[in-house]
């Protein structure tokens, strides 16, 4: 008897390609004598497909065609139903296309790391992988995990936080903010988007103003970051739980700009952007003097702990070379390629991995379920004065 | 044959078949609230006289001796659509579910009628006789249920089986799962929780619901509930008769046992403490060679049996520091309790938990032996313990926002529990002790006996006492007068619901209320 795991990628995100890569590694990966994987891709519309066909990389170069070859599923929000369904019933077999037993989530950026997804399991109530609806938000947005961070000591880079509309009606007051708590030179970055899109820098007031204007095209809030000029950048996945985690060794991601562009982080491959973020180049285990290394696992460990994350995440780092201040730049908490390079440099291989990240899922599913209380009682039912008097009767 | 002749014919034939279906679907009802057994619907039959009846067979009388009056066929369409009418629009407590078993006896007992009403049809080549056939038909209804159950059941047999067998499949498809069984005359289904929150630290445990403990219960779990990802499966294990735990045994095969007690329940099957013994072994029986039992020492019947087919045995004890594990060190606050478990070769543990009850606590030394012997760790041990709820209905204490503590021990209903829940009651301090009770059932003989005993305990634990029902009022009655207590502080309350508003007037913040048992208002 295996164990059915529903993997779900793409989806309404700039990182809809990059998750469909994530997802198929991913796929590959796992013990077939143990797991049944069923595939679920979200088009960028947000429309649920399931077949066999989603499984070969090469027949996403034609969308229209790979869909015909699949089925329009869904799942209802009913507690406990954990069925896959086809969208187009028939008449005479079930339109059960399969009943999923845990959920891996490997959605990047919006309506899927965010926690939207999430919110959307934890109301049919299965398994599933990954942060909960909560730590997902805050892992996503970048001004509450700054705060957050912020507030348990983890070390994070300078910042001013504003909505849209506030830049809107206070413009000169902000730049004053900005220029008076930060100085120059500047980064922007939309509040909630994952990945790098939205992400620019301003070296003045007028660099400024374009960066916000950019960044406001992705977002309703808008982070204004102090820039360390001359950086390393460094990566640390974590595993496990809240409670109970591990960190892994660190890598050092090779960049072409100011910061790791979009491009660099996925298309270094050379336009052939098969790889994901497995294919970015970098060097594993990054260059640094152990004490550091300790630091930054240290730190990613307490990232993931003080978000009360859940499964496999990377943190992202920056060194101010100047100083040699460590900093937490970010938490991806879906990462690209679930960061299995990182934990196969750490003598974990994919597949022990993705065992792993399933165990975890049920640990989670039984805590939740040891947790959760009967609502059986109908308060409705109960007559004034009678408080405390039990109901219902065993014979 | 008139035009007005043949309609009434169809019209007659039509209701009359109508009626026939409406009074086996009630009969068919009734038969599935006796679990589908001959021998208890029977029973209920003959303690059953409806006016349905009366009037079904006044119908097959009249049908008998003039049903070739035209007159009294359109009659008999009249009292018949009259049935149909009343009992479609009556309204029942417990309705009948069409469950595949429920189809299938209806469609049997509907064919024998027809086939009897078509046949004598064809014979006589007289709607009259037809009619007839189906008035009788109607007025022996429950007869052609017990007729159809008759004939089904070789049928049903068969389905079992191969539920029986479909569940085995899936059980070996899943060949790594450990299986612990847990039986014993009380305390199994607090065990059962228990060891299902310990082991929860480490694994994926499923366990048996509620009171699904007898085959059909199991296989049902196992058919409906069982994950590819358990890695354990805890059966609660029930017996009413010689031979139940033996077969849910031969289905699941457990590697580990529990027995918890044996004591004097289901007497009125089992005869003899003997055999009940006998019956609670079958699971320590049915273990391999490398499997582990536990068992409670504290229990004279479970003692005197030697263990001999597994070699891994553990006896556990609340007080006796001669065995394997016993508990040590017990103290009660209004918090929970406290206790170690200390044993032969084992390092003192000491734990916490929010159960009350020196019972409870044995079961939680049994769970955490089990647990030990599987690899938790002791933290982990210590963890699942000081997290475990109470189950409720069963000893479980709540406060209400009104600074009133409730003792919920609804689910109660033997002596030894109760003994343990006064004893509960006895240890709190601050306002008045209270207890709401219909006393103790199921006892057989000795049912006077025990709850006189009752009466007698209550006085030395409770400030208050109110007696619910006339069921036990005399036998504990007595016993409250037998120690002299103040019939002040007596109230008998002829219902629960007069028990509940009584109680409103007499409590007051700070007290206790232990409720012990509840028999439902309609028991007598």
């Amino acid at each position: 008897m295996n164990i059915k795991v529903g993997v779900f990628f793409g989806g309404r995100s700039v990182e809809h390609e990059i998750s469909v890569i994530s997802a198929l590694q991913a796929i590959n990966a796992f013990d077939s004598v143990k797991y049944t994987i069923v595939p679920i891709y979200i088009t960028k519309k947000g429309v649920w497909y399931s077949g066999d066909a989603l499984l070969d990389l090469e027949k996403y170069r034609n969308t229209d065609q790979l869909l015909s070859q699949c089925k329009e599923v869904y799942m209802t929000p009913t507690y406990g139903d954990y069925n896959l369904y086809k969208k187009k019933s028939s008449l005479f077999c079930s339109n059960v296309v399969s009943t999923l037993d845990v959920v891996l989530p490997v959605l990047h950026g919006t309506n899927g790391e965010d926690g939207t997804f999430q919110g959307l399991m934890d109301l049919i109530g299965i398994p599933y992988v990954g942060c909960n609806p909560v730590s997902s938000a805050n892992g996503m947005d970048k001004v509450y995990m700054k705060m957050i961070l912020r507030e348990c000591n983890i070390p994070v880079i300078d910042y001013v936080w504003f909505t849209n509309r506030d830049w809107f009606a206070n413009k000169e007051e902000l730049i004053t903010k900005v220029e008076s708590e930060l100085g120059y030179p500047i980064i922007v970055k939309p509040a909630n988007l994952g990945s790098s899109v939205g992400i620019s820098t301003g070296r003045d007031r007028e660099g400024l103003i374009k960066a916000i204007e950019l960044a406001e095209r992705f977002s309703d809030r808008i982070l204004v970051e102090k820039m360390v000029v001359s950086l390393k950048e460094i990566n640390c996945s974590v595993l496990g739980e809240s409670s109970d985690n591990v960190s892994s060794v660190c890598e050092e991601p090779v960049r072409s700009g100011d910061i790791l562009s979009y491009e660099d982080k996925y298309m270094s491959g050379g336009g052939k952007s098969s790889k994901g973020m497995q294919s970015t180049k970098r060097r594993i285990p990054a260059e640094l003097p152990q004490a550091v290394t300790e630091r930054i696992q240290f730190l990613a460990s307490e990232t993931f702990r003080v978000l009360s994350s859940n499964g496999v995440a990377r943190v992202d780092f920056i060194i101010d070379e100047s100083d040699n201040m460590v900093y937490v730049n970010e938490i991806n908490t879906i990462p690209g390629s679930l960061s299995f390079y990182l934990w196969e440099a750490s003598n974990i291989p994919f597949d022990k991995l993705m065992d792993k990240l399933i165990q975890l899922a049920l640990k989670r599913d039984r805590e939740i379920r040891m947790k959760t209380f009967s609502y059986d009682q109908n308060i409705f039912s109960l007559k004034g004065g009678s408080k405390g008097g039990k109901l219902g009767s065993k014979r | 044959m008139n035009s007005l002749n043949l309609a009434i014919n169809i019209l007659c034939v039509l209701s009359t078949l109508l009626y026939l279906l409406t009074t086996l679907r009630y009969d068919l009802q009734m038969m599935q609230q006796n679990s589908y057994r001959n021998k208890r619907y029977m029973h209920w039959l003959r303690s059953d006289f409806s006016w349905r009846r009366a009037y079904n067979f006044v119908l097959f009388l009249v049908g008998r001796f003039f049903i070739h009056l035209l007159a009294i066929k359109a009659a008999i369409s009249g009292a018949t659509i009259i049935g149909v009418i009343f009992e479609l629009r009556k309204k029942y407590k417990k309705k009948l579910v069409f469950t595949p078993r429920a189809i299938r006896l209806y469609a049997t007992s509907i064919f024998i009628s027809l086939l009897i009403a078509v046949v004598i049809f064809i014979e006589t080549q007289n709607l009259n006789y037809l009619l007839i056939s189906i008035l009788t038909s109607t007025a022996i209804s429950p007869w052609m249920l017990i007729l159809s159950n008759i004939i089904n059941a070789p049928m049903e047999r068969a389905i079992n089986r191969w539920y029986y067998r479909d569940a085995k499949r899936i059980l070996s498809q899943n060949p790594n799962i450990i299986i612990i069984g847990i039986t014993g005359s009380y305390g199994k289904t607090s065990t059962k929780h228990y060891l299902h929150r310990i082991l929860s630290e480490k694994y994926n445990v499923l366990m048996t619901p509620g009171s699904y403990n007898t085959t059909l219960g199991v296989i049902r779990t196992i058919r409906e509930n069982l994950k590819p990802y358990h890695e354990v499966f805890i059966v609660e294990m029930g017996a009413k008769q010689a031979g139940d735990i033996k077969e849910i045994c031969d289905l699941v095969h457990p590697t580990i046992g529990i027995l918890t007690s044996v004591g004097e329940q289901h007497l009125e099957s089992f005869k003899t403490i003997l055999n009940v013994q006998k019956a609670k072994f079958e699971l320590i029986d049915s273990l391999p060679k490398d499997g582990l039992a536990v068992l409670n020492f504290d229990y004279e019947y479970i003692t005197s049996r030697p263990v001999e087919n597994t070699s891994n045995v553990k006896y556990y004890s609340a007080s006796d520091k001669s065995v394997d594990y016993y508990l040590d060190n017990i103290s009660y606050s209004n918090m929970g309790s406290s206790f170690s478990i200390d044993g032969k070769g084992v390092v003192s543990e000491s734990f916490f938990t929010q159960i009350v009850g020196s019972h409870n606590l044995s079961n939680i030394l049994a769970g955490s032996i089990v647990a030990r012997e599987l690899g938790v760790s002791v933290k982990s041990v210590q963890y699942g313990v000081s997290h475990i709820e109470q189950v409720e209905h069963r000893l479980n204490i709540k406060k209400t926002t009104g600074g009133i503590t409730i003792i919920d021990d609804a689910f109660n209903s033997n002596p030894s529990g109760a003994q343990m829940a006064l004893d509960v009651l006895s240890r709190f301090e601050g306002g008045k002790r209270i207890i709401v009770t219909p006393g103790l059932i199921e006892l057989g003989d000795k049912q006077f006996e025990y709850n006189s005993n009752f009466g007698a305990q209550i006085s030395n634990s409770a400030d208050y006492v109110i007696v619910v029902g006339a069921y036990n009022r005399d036998a504990i009655m007595q016993g409250l007068t037998s120690t002299n207590y103040d019939q002040n502080n007596i109230y008998q309350a002829p219902t629960f619901t007069d028990a509940i508003s009584h109680l409103g007037g007499v409590l007051k913040s700070g007290d206790i209320v232990l409720y012990e048992n509840d028999l439902p208002d309609t028991f007598k």
